[in-house]
């Protein structure tokens, strides 16, 4: 092996271990009984932390509300971020850069600047403390994330094909449906999982316009680690974790290989 | 024999946005025509011409002229403010793209990425609901036709640059067009390819019975595929007319510029003896009726005889430059008093530098010298 092979695959090695430790202690800790310093490894492991998470009815009510979320953000937000920023890209460059610098705005602020201004729309809205306040609030940097990625998409778009499919006799629906959503299966699928991760790892805005009164699983984790329930902490937060690993991993597979769609 | 495509009062517009495709969108979700073109101006106006079926129009015209912007409104992908197209006795002015009828060809050929070349080529017929199995077989046939059969389960980024516009032609025929629309198919292409090229498309014309309209600015493609040919000339489209006899007498002195086979030589027309003759340093041609003043007169290679001369006459030239080109000899003379002028000829080629000649031309075609339009 030259130096240069062997350097890479310590490198290789090295961010594997710094990524995936973090997840094999939250598996340990979760199991984990008795497991105190300077003990290298647990006296005991059971699965009591995984029974309590899903026997608990509050918990299974938290991550029906994080799945309801962060399913109808990804597909809301990505309804209207692919005509918006399809409709911001082809237009003048003016309205171009105005949507880009929006959507940047939702994507830049803190959240608990977002969080403080859209806790007020929402209260004025009569929508504080439920779900549909949470939604709009989940939506307002999902899409902002996801126009920047479609605008990116169409910045680059050849829309010579769809020219040339539609003086070949495809109409607007047949051009969408024989062209544009085979051409565009991977940014739609990763705008689709995008948009699930930013409503599913969300805390900040769930927090200040759900008032509390409407729990996600993040923040049954939040309570759990302040509580000082490390082993149900460990096992909330894998919770957390598989379903957005599983997002990520669909979509790579769901996208395929969709040829580039730009010019 | 009634025209397949038929073109009246065509008020054909530039766009000015930033972005082209901003008016391309525009074109393909908005209404076809509109009042008040706000951004637009009108590039070339007026336009009025008929291509029957089995027919090709060559339009030749200068870069930037408008000659895709006119195949793109004839398309219907680009708003126009005035004028009408009829294709086979249909009024499809307002149509949108997708309902004329009117296939058209960019310069670059635009096939579908994420599918096969015979995918591509059946992809109108699946259109119109023609089951798969038989709208791949009849998009075979015209692959065989146009001789790319053999790539047919290919994807299109593993075809040549000839492959993929033959493919490209293969499709747009299997589409069955009334008008076939061809914006410079052969513009880009090496001189083989561009050969394979030109028979494809004189295949395409023989066999489709399309109406085509080919835009291009290169003389010999326009000769190779056209049965008629047009100029844009000062904005406007010259009546289309067989290219032989367009060739021999262009309308205007931007005509036979753009069919760039002349030699030009400047002088003056001025009157004499009740006539009007066309003065220049090797001497006199009739001149018509044209006014006088500055003229330009056009000449070919093979109406033009240089021939030395021993003794010095008025009409004695001297050659100070010479040049072979493929197939004829370009020469540049002068006279005693320094006045200068360059022409090509094909016949005596044994002259040199520093020559006496006399310049006889058996025929010219003499136009006044408006200089270039401003547009």
């Amino acid at each position: 092996m030259t130096p240069r092979l062997s350097m890479r695959a310590l490198s290789v090695v090295a961010l594997t271990l710094f990524a995936s430790a973090p997840l094999a202690m939250l598996v340990v800790t979760s199991i984990a009984r008795g497991w105190f310093y300077p003990s290298v490894v647990p006296s005991s492991v059971d699965g009591g932390a995984w029974a309590e998470l899903f026997r608990d009815a509050s918990h299974r009510t938290a991550l029906l509300n994080s799945v309801v979320l962060a399913v109808s953000t990804a597909l809301v937000g990505t309804a209207l971020a692919l005509p918006l920023g399809r409709a911001a890209a082809l237009s003048t460059r003016g309205v171009r850069r105005s949507v880009a610098l929006l959507a940047f705005t939702a994507v830049a602020l803190p959240p608990v600047a977002l969080g403080a201004g859209l806790q007020l729309s929402v209260l004025t809205l009569g929508l504080g403390g439920t779900v549909v306040g949470v939604f709009l609030a989940h939506l307002v940097p999902a899409l902002g994330y996801l126009t920047l990625v479609f605008l990116g998409v169409f910045t680059r778009w050849d829309l010579r094909l769809e020219e040339a499919a539609a003086t070949l006799g495809a109409g607007g629906l047949e051009r969408w449906r024989h062209l544009m959503l085979p051409l565009l299966r991977r940014p739609i699928t990763e705008a689709l999982a995008l948009g699930f991760l930013v409503s599913w790892a969300q805390v900040a805005l769930t927090l200040l316009v759900g008032g509390g009164a409407v729990r996600t699983l993040p923040l049954d984790v939040l309570a759990m680690l302040q509580a000082g329930q490390d082993q149900r902490a460990a096992a909330g937060a894998l919770a957390l974790a598989i379903p957005a690993l599983f997002v990520l991993g669909v979509s790579r597979v769901a996208a395929g290989n969709t040829p580039a769609v730009v010019a | 024999m009634s025209a397949a495509l038929r073109v009246q009062d065509l008020d054909v517009l530039f766009g000015n946005d930033e972005r082209p495709s901003h008016r391309e969108m525009k074109a393909l979700i908005l209404p076809r025509t509109f009042d008040e073109p706000r951004g637009y101006r009108v590039g070339l106006a007026d336009v009025t011409f008929s291509v029957n079926g089995g027919d090709c129009l060559a339009v030749l015209g200068a870069s930037g002229d408008g000659k895709s912007s006119l195949l793109r409104t004839l398309a219907g992908l680009q708003v126009l403010r005035r004028g009408q197209v009829v294709v086979n006795g249909r009024d499809v002015t307002a149509l949108p793209p997708e309902k004329r009828g009117v296939v058209y060809l960019h310069q670059e050929p635009v096939l579908f990425p994420h599918l096969a070349v015979h995918e591509n080529v059946a992809f109108p017929l699946t259109l119109r609901g023609v089951p798969k199995r038989d709208a791949v077989r009849r998009g075979l046939e015209w692959l065989e036709r146009l001789q790319v059969s053999d790539v047919s389960g290919n994807m299109p980024d593993a075809l040549s640059g000839g492959q993929r516009h033959r493919v490209a032609l293969a499709r747009a025929l299997c589409a069955e067009p009334a008008v076939l629309l061809l914006d410079e198919p052969l513009a880009s292409l090496d001189p083989a390819v561009r050969r394979d090229v030109r028979a494809a498309l004189l295949e395409a014309r023989a066999a489709s019975g399309a109406a085509m309209v080919l835009v291009t600015h290169d003389l010999d493609d326009a000769l190779a595929v056209a049965t008629h040919m047009s100029l844009i000339d000062w904005m406007t489209l010259t009546t289309p007319r067989e290219p032989a006899a367009l060739i021999q007498a262009p309308p205007s002195l931007e005509a036979a510029r753009l069919v760039g086979i002349f030699s030009e030589i400047t002088g003056e027309v001025v009157q004499e003896n009740g006539g009007r003759c066309f003065h220049w340093i090797g001497g006199t041609l009739p001149a018509g009726e044209l006014d006088a003043g500055p003229a330009v007169a056009c000449v070919r290679s093979h109406e033009v005889t240089v021939e030395r001369s021993e003794e010095i006459h008025p009409s004695t030239l001297l050659i100070t430059d010479r040049r072979d080109a493929a197939h004829d000899v370009v020469l540049t003379l002068c006279d005693t008093a320094g006045g200068t002028v360059t022409v090509s000829t094909s016949g005596n080629t044994r002259l040199g530098v520093g020559d006496g000649v006399v310049v006889a031309i058996a025929h010219a075609r003499v136009f006044a010298d408006r200089g270039r339009p401003r547009v």
